[in-house]
């Protein structure tokens, strides 16, 4: 993980600046609001991934019964909750600038809110139940059943009425509608912070192995 | 009706229930899957006679249900509502009503156990995905009862004109199976949790605002005298997800 500290930071600076610097804004967006794409997206995505690696970890729990694995499910969706409110707050950035008002009620933006809501309240199930063991099951079973019904909040419902948000990646054409040098640093974020985010769970998993350790 | 009987021994807990019975002959799977059935169905008569006995509790969700009709009707009806959004902000309501009306009564399906000491003894005499088969099958039931009740007093409090009432008879029994799904499985979280009423509210609304968004869209194209496909499909896809997830996550939620 100290390898991955260290080439991580001249990455990601590498990456902030070819954002702001290496591509040419996109057409239909109002100045240079389209690069936000470079944070928002990346944003969106690591939450998506914190949120499925604790599903990951919750059903290792439920096999192994390691403390282990409910200490890294719940630090992953602590960040998983960090990074989706990042996402929430460069989208309606994005939003003020494109719509002019920060919220709107647009589709996506409420299912991305609701996304927050479903895990916040992960993190009030565990704060309600004291016993360890019993608060790592029900907070086991509780990451993995919304993990099943998550696609319906991100995936289905934003689908199922008009939207003012721009076309995603994963769109009805099947294509990637960017340049190349857009395709390079979209795809260089995305991986810099799925990167960011593995090593800021190491840290935060490690911390809380320490914390049970103590008497 | 077929009764809960307390096994001989804790390690083998339902010797004839099929869930953990062990015989490959020939017909038992049948026996299996009809003596499954006839026990889940043995706990939904239970919370039934229970919720009857103690009539308070039943009563408390339809007061509810007429409550939240009547604020509904005082706070619309002088108004009226345009005639090109009613069918959407009349579905809204109605969605609304029978969401809350439900949160009212749900949740009690596993927290009524602990509350009264009995969760130990219904773990002893029947596997966890039976007793939520059961109990699932009850606040569906309830479930029922409300639309009955809400929908007709609704459409007629409102002025509403439904045109495709069988549609939407299959739009509520789509989507109440999915909230009893869902409301069951959390009442089984939440059941030995602190704050549990609240904790209900806070955990349930986030899982089945897809699922309320969904009947919503088709109640709309249900009242106008469409087919809401795609709406159907999506209620349908919920279902099957919740409930095979609900099934495989119950022991962790309510056994450990």
């Amino acid at each position: 993980m100290k390898v991955l500290k260290w080439l991580l930071l001249p990455y990601m600076a590498v990456f902030i600046a070819a954002a702001f610097l290496w591509p040419k804004p996109a057409e239909g967006f109002l100045g240079e609001s389209s690069r936000i794409v470079f944070f928002h997206v990346p944003c969106a995505w690591t939450s998506t991934l914190a949120f499925l690696v604790a599903a990951a970890y919750s059903l290792a729990y439920l096999v192994r019964r390691n403390p282990w694995h409910d200490e890294i499910a719940a630090a992953a969706v602590r960040l998983g909750l960090l990074f989706a409110v990042l996402a929430l707050i460069t989208g309606s950035l994005f939003a003020k600038v494109m719509w002019g008002s920060y919220w709107n009620w647009d589709p996506r933006e409420s299912s991305f809110l609701l996304l927050i809501f479903l895990y916040g309240a992960y993190l009030f199930l565990r704060a309600a139940v004291e016993d360890p063991e019993r608060r790592a099951s029900m907070a086991a079973a509780y990451a993995l059943f919304a993990a099943v019904l998550m696609p319906f909040l991100t995936f289905v419902a934003p689908r199922l009425t008009a939207s003012l948000h721009p076309q995603t990646v994963i769109n009805p054409q099947g294509k990637i509608l960017m340049d190349s040098p857009t395709k390079v640093v979209f795809f260089g974020g995305l991986l810099g912070f799925s990167f960011l985010f593995l090593w800021m769970l190491s840290l935060e998993a490690r911390t809380a192995r320490f914390l049970r350790r103590q008497p | 009706m077929t009764s809960l009987r307390v096994p001989p021994s804790p390690h083998h807990p339902l010797p004839h229930s099929g869930a953990e019975g062990e015989s490959g002959r020939v017909g038992e799977g049948e026996n299996r899957s009809s003596s499954t059935l006839s026990r889940a169905w043995a706990v939904a008569a239970k919370d039934a006679a229970q919720e009857l006995r103690r009539r308070i509790a039943l009563a408390s969700v339809f007061f509810f249900a007429a409550t939240a009709l009547t604020l509904v009707s005082f706070a619309i009806g002088p108004i009226g509502v345009p005639l090109e959004s009613r069918a959407a902000v009349t579905s809204a309501l109605l969605w609304i009503i029978l969401f809350f009306s439900a949160a009212t009564g749900l949740p009690r399906a596993y927290v009524r156990e602990e509350e009264t000491g009995t969760g130990l003894a219904l773990r002893r005499v029947a596997s966890a995905p039976i007793v939520l088969a059961g109990k699932t099958f009850f606040n569906f039931g309830l479930f029922l009862a409300i639309a009955a009740v809400a929908v007709p007093a609704f459409t007629v409090l409102l002025e509403w004109r439904i045109d495709a009432p069988g549609i939407l008879a299959l739009v509520l029994v789509t989507a109440g199976f999915g909230l009893s799904v869902v409301s069951t499985f959390l009442s089984a979280l939440v059941a030995r949790a602190s704050q549990k009423n609240v904790l209900f509210v806070v955990i349930s609304f986030p899982l089945l605002l897809p699922l309320l968004l969904s009947a919503i869209t088709a109640t709309v194209e249900a009242s106008r005298g469409g087919l809401p496909g795609t709406a159907l499909r999506v209620l349908i896809a919920y279902d099957g997800a919740a409930s095979c997830a609900a099934y495989l996550l119950v022991r962790a939620a309510w056994e450990d």
